[in-house]
């Protein structure tokens, strides 16, 4: 009794075939997801209310990170500049353009500008800036380089692994901390990097089998 | 030439009860009552996953609660299908024949519950995968030198060798109901998973090969599954499990409750199916001294715990006044009474081949396994080294929902399994009747 | 030349497995190749059709060893990638790495030699020219076959038919019609 006719072996393995194939491809896509762009936002700019230019006020006009991000080397996060800041220059400079009328109606009634934040951690992630930037690590190993950045985007993905590389190795990533806020490194090479950071482990007693413990970062 | 006849009678007899199934009014009912239980198993996995395990009992100091009581519980049944399947075969009891199918079937869904059952208990079930290493966005591995990392792959490997040991068995049986079956879905279903078994010669030897080297390596397996999941307790600083007496403490017990349960299923199946001639009093009869044995081999372990306690002194002898006359004494003695008094009925032969006494031993052991894993796990922690972590635990409507809901994925999964496949090896006593007679 | 047609193979029914195995026994000694089909496996059937593939202990051999090694290897790697103290024990710890050895090390056993099974049984194979002969289906049930694979052969077949009917079957029949140029 023949109840299969010749053809069903072939739509059999190609059922199988298909199968193991779908079964690689759910693993390769679900990994590339988990490090797509989309996932991680690297590259991505947000809608905001000012468009608010890094690249112009960092690459062209030279000012430093800390004039608006000012609590960066003493508290945990650095915070956003209030509209006083913006209005230090914009109550003199480009008064009556209509893309800063959102800057001025703040300073009017006292409401603080909404930006949408592009460089975030999760909650369950204790993280304090003031310590990376007293021990040398530079905004732009983070954050890239916002003085070429005209909307901004996150420049890493934020990702355990991204933390951790550096917690377990962190000599190539550390820096002279009065020069923190420097966004161009290319005239140190690794070499001299990694000598100073070496350097700087030793004085800082920073000791990466500490760094990388769990509650270091989850409280 | 009686031999032939029987052959076909016994082919008959069980490949023909998919399609010609004997008693549909009762397997509906039973039907009915495991899906009751699995709806109930739905709403209480739907109601962790919204409103996360604080719908249970589990808090500190008593974090591990019901679900790993159920895990340990789960996986010990399952065992026994492995060991009465493999090791049986290896030593050529024949007996086994009748037994082997459902009780590897017993075995695969035991595991399925015990499987999900930590996975559950992880506080976000949809990561568990995490449990398992590859190259992942964190940079981190599993800690492949804590038994938490044992015990994920021994659930996982436990679960595909069982499922492969149990269809590598199957085979021949589905190509046997692919050769009977007249209607055309059912030869369509059984033809898909026979994959086309013709019987010949040298597949036959190299069936046997696998099959017999698969049941060689599944005895060492059992032993390594529980070894995972007792280390996971003997590795702990906690006074009651810290014993290395604990890897071959819990493979006992865990065959002795998977035997109680091969007893309920055999008199279950033998009566809803009427296979009365491939499920004697002869199977009763050895399935009773199975369990007689490793119940008094379970027994000995109380005893060889609570003497060690005793010469031990210190904490040990205080959890065991705790075990014995404290907070949760009622899980201890339950399950003494439950485990051994009953369980003296198999001292006589009168008993142990009567299916209503042996099924009622078989729940009531099921029962008493289940109040020692609770003993286990409860008394053990609800008493911490420091007075501050000292609290007492109480199971929630969702824990034993929960619980409830299992027994309807067990229940489900084998009632399927009855309906739907050969529950006896039906090649396999035939090959005896062949060896003897033919 | 003209085209005509010719059994894949003769296929002879048997009553009993012992006739079975002593016809796969003379009719292997005289030089057929033949295939024995049977509810269950035979004793003796192994010398009686000269069956001597090792291929499936060796793959569970290979099995066995690959999936240790490789999760030895794993668990070794993820503790030198990531070193953890513990409370200073070494990081390459092999007693607490075997039992997760031991475990992959079955699996890889067990999946080597199913899957080798499989493969050289040639299945899963749900459409063969033996499944077109009337009674084989009792193959499966109580009846014992023998078949002797003349591939076309005319002549050889009607001295398989010979042969078989030597044996003691109890019918003898064609199979599978096979066109051959």
């Amino acid at each position: 009794m023949q109840i299969f006719s010749p053809s069903a072996d072939t739509w059999f393995r190609a059922g199988l075939a298909a199968f193991a194939v779908l079964v690689a491809a759910l693993a390769l896509v679900g990994g590339g997801y988990a490090r797509s762009e989309y996932l991680t936002q690297v590259g991505w700019t947000r809608d905001q209310q000012v468009p608010f230019s890094h690249k112009h006020h960092v690459g062209d006009l030279g000012i430093d990170c800390r004039y608006c991000h000012t609590s960066v080397e003493t508290a945990t996060r650095a915070g956003l500049p209030p509209t006083h800041t913006c209005m230090t220059c914009h109550s003199q400079v480009w008064t009556g353009a209509p893309m800063l009328a959102p800057v001025r109606k703040s300073l009017a009634t006292g409401e603080p500008l909404h930006w949408r934040r592009v460089a975030q951690l999760p909650d369950y992630v204790y993280f304090d800036h003031s310590i990376h930037v007293d021990r040398g690590v530079a905004c732009v190993e983070c954050h890239g380089r916002v003085d070429r950045m005209p909307l901004t985007w996150r420049a890493k993905a934020f990702e355990m692994k991204f933390c951790l590389d550096c917690h377990r190795d962190p000599a190539p990533h550390l820096r002279p901390p009065e020069q923190v806020t420097r966004m161009d490194w290319s005239d140190w090479s690794e070499d001299r990097a990694e000598a100073f950071g070496m350097a700087a482990m030793r004085r800082f007693h920073v000791e990466p089998a500490r760094l990388d413990s769990c509650e270091i970062c989850h409280r | 030439m009686t031999a032939p006849s029987r052959y076909h009678q016994i082919t008959g007899e069980v490949v023909s009860i998919p399609p010609r199934f004997p008693a549909p009014r009762a397997w509906w009912l039973l039907f009915a009552g495991a899906l009751a239980l699995l709806a109930l198993w739905v709403v209480a996995v739907a109601v962790l996953l919204v409103r996360g395990p604080g719908v249970w009992g589990n808090n500190i100091p008593v974090g591990w609660g019901f679900p790993i009581i159920g895990y340990v519980w789960w996986l010990g049944i399952g065992h026994a299908g492995t060991l009465i399947s493999s090791m049986l075969l290896l030593l050529s009891r024949s007996w086994r024949n009748s037994l082997n199918r459902f009780a590897e079937a017993m075995t695969l869904f035991a595991v399925v519950c015990a499987g999900l059952l930590p996975i559950l208990h992880l506080g976000r079930p949809w990561y568990f995968y995490w449990m398992a290493p590859y190259p992942n966005t964190m940079g981190v591995w599993p800690q492949f030198r804590s038994p938490l990392a044992w015990d994920f792959f021994a659930v996982v490997v436990y679960l595909v060798v069982s499922v492969a040991f149990w269809y590598v068995g199957i085979i021949p049986d589905l190509a046997s109901a692919r050769d009977r079956a007249t209607k055309r879905r059912w030869q369509f279903f059984f033809g898909l998973l026979a994959l086309g078994w013709r019987g010949a010669g040298s597949h036959w030897l190299r069936w046997r090969q696998a099959y017999r080297l698969t049941a060689a390596l599944a005895i060492p397996l059992v032993a390594l599954v529980t070894a995972s999941y007792a280390l996971l307790f003997a590795g702990g600083p906690v006074h009651g499990w810290n014993s290395t007496i604990f890897p071959a403490y819990f493979l006992v017990g865990a065959v002795f409750s998977g035997f109680a349960v091969v007893g309920i299923l055999a008199v279950v199946i033998r009566s809803l199916l009427g296979l009365r001639d491939l499920i004697t009093p002869l199977h009763f009869d050895r399935i009773g001294k199975l369990l007689l044995a490793t119940g008094l081999m379970t027994l000995y372990g109380y005893l060889a715990d609570a003497f060690t306690a005793l010469y031990g002194g210190g904490y040990e002898l205080e959890t065991l006044h705790d075990r014995v006359g404290g907070a949760y004494a009622w899980s201890f003695w339950g399950a003494v009474v439950l485990n051994f008094v009953p369980l003296q009925f198999m001292w006589r032969r009168r008993f142990r081949t009567s299916p209503i006494v042996l099924a009622l031993v078989g729940v009531s052991v099921a029962a008493g396994m289940w109040l020692e894993r609770y003993m286990l796990v409860v008394t053990g922690l609800f008493r911490d080294w420091t007075g501050s972590s000292t609290g007492l635990f109480h199971a929630t409507f969702w824990d034993w929902a929960l619980f409830a809901g299992f027994i309807g994925v067990f229940a489900t999964g084998m009632l399927l399994f009855v309906r739907l496949l050969p529950v006896v090896s039906a090649f396999e006593i035939k090959r005896e009747i062949g060896e003897s007679g033919g | 030349m003209a085209e005509r047609t010719c059994p894949y193979a003769v296929l002879a029914e048997f009553d009993a497995p012992r006739a079975l195995v002593e016809g796969a026994g003379t009719l292997r000694g005289d030089g057929w190749r033949i295939e024995t089909f049977s509810p269950f496996p035979l004793d003796g059937l192994g010398d009686a059709i000269g069956f001597s593939d090792r291929a499936v202990p060796v793959a569970v051999l290979v099995g066995a060893v690959l999936g240790a090694a490789l999760i030895f290897a794993i668990q070794a790697g993820a503790n030198l990638d990531y070193p953890l103290d513990v409370g200073g024990r070494p990081l390459v710890t092999v007693p607490g790495f075997l039992l997760v050895t031991l475990e992959c090390g079955i699996l890889g056993a067990v999946l080597a030699g199913i899957g080798t099974m499989l493969a050289r049984n040639g299945l899963p194979r749900l459409h063969h020219p033996l499944f077109n002969a009337e009674r084989f289906s009792l193959a499966s049930d109580d009846r014992f076959f023998l078949a002797i694979l003349v591939d076309g052969d005319a002549d050889r077949a009607h001295d398989a038919r010979a042969a078989l009917w030597r044996c003691g079957a109890v019918d003898v029949v064609d199979v599978g019609e096979q066109l051959v140029a």
